[in-house]
């Protein structure tokens, strides 16, 4: 991949975070949850970015977001976004050291999106008092599953048009 | 690299069985923990209300008579009237176990239940 093509690629995942991120803004909060922890759809264009350029862009798209997130949302939820985005990024980058191609997309989305949860609530707990913790983390596991099977399904979907279009060298 | 795996089901399943098992830790954690119910407007905190009374009785926040509350005996608390369109703050139901919650969005009342010994105020922050 050529480095204009790696630029307009990662920009254009980029774009994309953001426009997930902004609906998934305007959406009603689900009753039940803490305030700025969100289920992290728009992580899905962040874990693209690492499957398909390199560790290096998803850093960058994850920490682009937590600025836009700081410009929209003030500091507390850039601070979420940023502790979500760099937490899930970092595990999925170990396992894919550790399991190379013996791990699954499916597992790997899961896993990416269940520990951008678990980063948001360390963050919270360090902004809130530790109480809730307890209560929110089943639900954000069983959230985390839920949006790591949609990623992968997408993913599924996304990827051969990927191929046609020579983005993805995999 | 393979899209999904077989042994990926033990995982998945795994992960569910955590959920599952922590969500009764709370449980246990939070049963007959002392409480009290905490309402929010706007993340500003404008009542805190004892649960342990055992008396049944309805009230409002000053400013919202539209929404009302209820304390029952048994120390939960539930929304009960509120004039908002979806009543999702209604359909919540009672609440009694610490970190439970439940809004009225449309009228930006959060009631919240916490620990009595949590002297912490939550932070006044917008997130």
């Amino acid at each position: 991949m050529s480095r204009t093509q790696r630029l307009v690629i990662v920009s254009l995942f980029f774009a994309v975070a953001l426009i997930i991120s902004v609906v998934e803004n305007s959406l009603p909060p689900v009753p039940g949850t803490i305030p700025g922890v969100k289920f992290g759809f728009s992580n899905i264009a962040v874990m693209y970015v690492l499957f398909f350029v390199g560790k290096k862009e998803a850093y960058a798209v994850a920490v682009l977001k937590s600025v836009f997130v700081f410009s929209t949302r003030g500091v507390i939820a850039a601070f979420l976004s940023l502790s979500g985005g760099l937490l899930s990024i970092t595990i999925m980058v170990l396992l894919l050291l550790i399991f190379r191609d013996r791990i699954s997309y499916l597992i790997l989305s899961i896993c990416g999106a269940v520990f951008h949860n678990i980063g948001q609530l360390i963050a919270v707990s360090l902004v809130y008092s530790n109480f809730y913790l307890l209560y929110y983390f089943p639900v954000l596991l069983v959230a985390g599953v839920v949006a790591g099977v949609a990623t992968a399904t997408l993913l599924k979907i996304i990827m051969p048009v990927f191929k046609r279009f020579r983005f993805s060298n995999k | 690299m393979k899209f999904f795996k077989r042994t990926d089901l033990v995982i998945i399943v795994a992960i569910l069985a955590i959920a599952a098992g922590l969500y009764f830790v709370y449980l246990h954690s939070a049963q007959g923990k002392e409480v009290e119910a905490k309402i929010f407007y706007e993340n500003k905190l404008v009542k805190v209300v004892s649960l342990s009374d055992g008396k049944d009785y309805d009230f409002s926040v000053k400013g919202h008579e539209d929404v009302v509350f209820h304390v029952y005996a048994d120390g939960s608390i539930a929304f009960v009237k509120s004039d908002c369109p979806d009543k999702v703050c209604i359909n919540a139901g009672k609440q009694r176990l610490s970190g439970q919650s439940a809004a009225c969005l449309p009228n930006g009342l959060v009631l919240r239940i916490a620990p009595l010994e949590d002297n912490l105020s939550d932070p006044d922050v917008v997130i």
